[in-house]
């Protein structure tokens, strides 16, 4: 098979399927993270130790910067639910099967504050980490390189599915990811547990989280 | 249409991982986390040997996840490989298909190992360097190495090298080289590992000369019908040595041994392993710049 240009071609194809649906979420006191476009009215999912103390700003993709409320967080699964006043928004789809060692994964983030870098890999392992409650939380491994900038970001497959939320970074060549099922139900939980509507509508106050 | 390239790629690769997965298992046989090992038949597994650190109470996860008990067959600490019997052959057991034709600079491979028994590790490399015949930090010699830039994740010492088909290209290992990850090449590998699995050790051959490299002269050269641009001045000979035995004397050039050129001492060292040992073996040099064989029964060290 001849791949001469083919390959340069997908790869274009799949940043430019994934990137408008990433987001940076700037911290008030931190340094910079990302987020992944959950839906298409301004959902915004990252890590919860991106978003800090304060409810962060959103830049989107058009450099939109927009204040965002803060609908659910937990710092067992390390992720946070943000919504901010968008509309038409581009949002990834998650994976639905199980990801398998070996396959191809693409990180998107803003390591060292770098914007909208692609990083590329294989899944390395599929594995659990616990959590300080004990729970055993499904992540993915990748031998993708990471860095702190990453965090919050998609970590997606060949198709352009998300198969894990970038997080953390163990020593220097161990990449994790928070893998989707555990977004899914993140997700769920939160809209399920709160009016979303009505918290949309409603600002968060600041300093109480 | 075009995305499916990426996704036949990454389907592939995952395939390779599977498929060579099932042949790399958990060998525990040390304090530390586990490493790994590779299927090389229904009963006997081929890993590093210093990931073997007691002899005891080693046990072996297959893929499927059976654990069996192990015993070393046979180690070599020079070459850094070792062979452990499984207490009962396992039927089931898928025995690791070994690459056709050796790896090649650039390619792209798998680094896999399986340290756990959350199932099969991965990375993903190419192989970065080719390189030998080097002395090992054992004290054995390994004729060629292969270099990738894949990650070795801890635990990943005697698992596989895997190209994208999924066949073995050779067996990793981070105690060749100052704890570097350096894969042995599989067909040297399976050689030693048969002979580990015949005789529980590598005989290593032993003349009892010192030597240096020096250039051969034209007119020898000539009369040896080949180009050889250098052989092995032979400084001293041991007393009762099997070169002293055999006739070695000092100021004769070495130039070959059962046939093949040396050129280095490096070379004497690789071709002095194995077969050899304990036969009649001819040896060439040049004596008053004559061509000449002499027979000797190689030593064992």
């Amino acid at each position: 098979m001849n791949f001469n240009g083919t390959f340069t071609q997908v790869i274009d194809e799949l940043v430019q399927q994934v990137m408008p649906s990433l987001v940076i979420v700037r911290g008030h006191r931190y340094g910079a993270g990302a987020g992944i476009v959950w839906d298409t009215n301004g959902l915004i999912l990252t890590n919860n130790h991106v978003v800090g103390r304060h409810t962060p700003v959103v830049i989107l993709q058009n450099d939109g910067e927009y204040e965002s409320r803060l609908l659910a967080r937990d710092p067992d699964v390390d992720l946070a639910l943000l919504s901010i006043e968008a509309t038409n928004l581009t949002p990834l789809k998650p994976v639905s099967g199980s990801p398998r060692v070996g396959e191809m994964v693409f990180a998107f983030g803003h390591p060292w504050g770098q914007r909208n870098t692609v990083t590329r890999g294989i899944v390395s392992a599929l594995t659990f980490a616990q959590n300080r409650r004990g729970d055993t939380l499904p992540i993915v491994r990748s031998d993708v390189p990471l860095a702190p900038g990453n965090s919050g970001g998609p970590l997606v497959n060949a198709s352009g599915e998300v198969i894990g939320i970038n997080a953390m970074i163990v020593g220097g060549d161990q990449s994790v990811s928070i893998a989707a099922s555990v977004a899914n139900d993140f997700v769920r939980k939160a809209l399920a547990n709160s009016n979303i509507e009505g918290k949309r509508s409603q600002r968060t106050p600041q300093d109480v989280i | 249409m075009s995305k499916s390239v990426l996704v036949e790629l990454s389907d592939a690769l995952a395939d390779a991982a599977e498929k060579a997965g099932k042949a790399t298992v958990l060998v525990n046989a040390r304090r530390r986390i586990p490493a790994s090992g590779i299927a090389y038949s229904a009963e006997l597994i081929l890993t590093a040997d210093h990931v073997i650190e007691r002899e005891e109470d080693i046990k072996v996860n297959l893929a499927d996840g059976t654990e069996v008990p192990a015993k070393v067959a046979g180690r070599d600490a020079g070459s850094d490989v070792a062979v452990l019997k499984l207490e009962r052959p396992v039927e089931t057991a898928t025995v690791a298909e070994v690459s056709k034709s050796p790896a090649r600079l650039g390619q792209i491979a798998l680094v896999l190992g399986r340290p756990s028994t959350n199932g099969i590790e991965a990375s993903l490399g190419t192989v970065s360097a080719i390189g030998g015949p080097i002395r090992t930090g054992r004290g054995g010699m390994l004729e060629r190495y292969i270099r990738t830039d894949g990650i070795s994740y801890p635990g990943f010492s005697g698992g596989p090298l895997v190209a994208a088909d999924g066949t073995v290209l050779g067996l990793n290992t981070s105690g060749l080289a100052n704890g570097a990850a350096v894969t042995i090449p599989a067909d040297i590998a399976w050689n030693i590992a048969e002979t580990l699995a015949k005789h529980g050790r590598i005989k290593r051959g032993y003349l009892g000369i010192r030597s240096q490299s020096v250039e051969i002269p034209s007119n020898s050269q000539t009369l040896l019908k080949r180009e050889q641009a250098t052989g092995l001045l032979i400084l001293s000979v041991e007393n009762d040595s099997p070169a002293a035995k055999g006739g070695l004397m000092v100021g004769d050039i070495l130039i070959a041994v059962a046939g093949t050129p040396v050129l280095h001492h490096d070379e004497l060292f690789s071709r002095l392993n194995g077969d050899v040992v304990g036969k009649s073996t001819p040896i060439e040099i040049l004596r008053g710049g004559q061509p000449q064989t002499v027979n000797i029964v190689v030593g064992e060290r």
